[in-house]
């Protein structure tokens, strides 16, 4: 009997699920709300096929300068949260929370940037019904800043704390967000 | 400041500025009538692989999946043929 029991309490070989970085129930949502994402950036090329001049113009109306410093802010902000997490390893407190502090600071800035780009829309009577790609445009671009409002709480929750773990949680949220804006902002603003 | 380009997060960091203002350039090029005909269609299918060079950065730099080869691999080969279908989907419309 006793000669079997090193067999029993045998560690387990590792997973590759050992091998993610972060929590898998992280990657989980990141792998969800990319295919939501996904999707929908699908649907709208593939809508644009039926009606591509139509698209053409409705982008016209769209400021592409200030979606492009958007990217800018939104990539800058997710290597601050990036610096965040490196602090946080290195049991920086104060300056893993400075480094998260700035980017919401950014993910602030993209917002105040988003909305400006909205109330003009609004002030030229465009809205979600006027054509196709802006009930896309409305949607894709409206649940993103919803998640960048939602990844500001975040990094704001996983400040209080500051352990390195949850750290990395929130700011693997706040990368997803960078990552959608950079496939959502070519294919909405910029492809003719 | 060699050193400081060494660190694998600042040049990530680096090369998504680079890529966004190369996106914007193209973009503006489109916009501006500099590039007319096939140049259009050559430049939009360049934007979506800037975008793709883009998110690739972002999951191994900032979301840490170069550390982990398998997982790496995975996303690296969803997200290309994720790339080709946004490609096939423009070139169609």
């Amino acid at each position: 009997m006793s000669e079997h029991l090193p067999e029993l309490i045998a560690p387990e070989p590792p997973s590759v699920l050992d091998e993610l970085p972060g929590d898998l129930m992280m990657w989980v949502l990141i792998v969800s709300e990319l295919l939501v994402f996904g999707a929908g950036l699908a649907a709208f090329l593939g809508a644009r096929i039926f009606d591509p001049e139509g698209f053409a113009a409705a982008q016209d109306a769209l400021h592409r300068t200030g979606a492009g410093i958007n990217t800018l802010v939104l990539v800058t902000s997710g290597f601050f949260a990036a610096l965040g997490v490196r602090m946080a390893e290195a049991g920086r407190k104060a300056a893993t929370r400075g480094w998260l502090a700035a980017a919401s600071a950014l993910g602030v800035v993209f917002l105040i940037v988003k909305f400006v780009e909205y109330a003009d829309k609004a002030r030229h009577g465009i809205g979600i019904e006027t054509h196709p790609f802006y009930t896309f445009y409305y949607l894709l671009t409206g649940f993103h800043a919803a998640h960048v409002v939602a990844g500001i709480v975040i990094l704001g929750l996983v400040s209080i704390r500051c352990v390195p773990r949850t750290v990395e949680v929130g700011a693997a949220f706040w990368h997803m967000v960078d990552l959608v804006w950079v496939l959502l902002f070519p294919v909405i603003y910029l492809l003719r | 400041m060699t050193a400081a380009l060494r660190d694998p997060l600042i040049s990530a960091w680096l090369w998504l500025l680079a890529l966004s203002g190369a996106s914007t350039l193209l973009a503006a090029a489109v916009s501006q009538g500099w590039l007319t005909g096939l140049g259009v269609t050559l430049g939009g299918a360049a934007i979506l692989a800037l975008a793709w060079a883009k998110a690739r950065v972002i999951l191994a730099r900032y979301l840490g999946l170069a550390e982990a080869p398998f997982w790496h691999r995975g996303f690296s080969i969803t997200l290309a043929i994720y790339a080709l279908l946004l490609l096939g989907l423009y070139l169609i419309g």
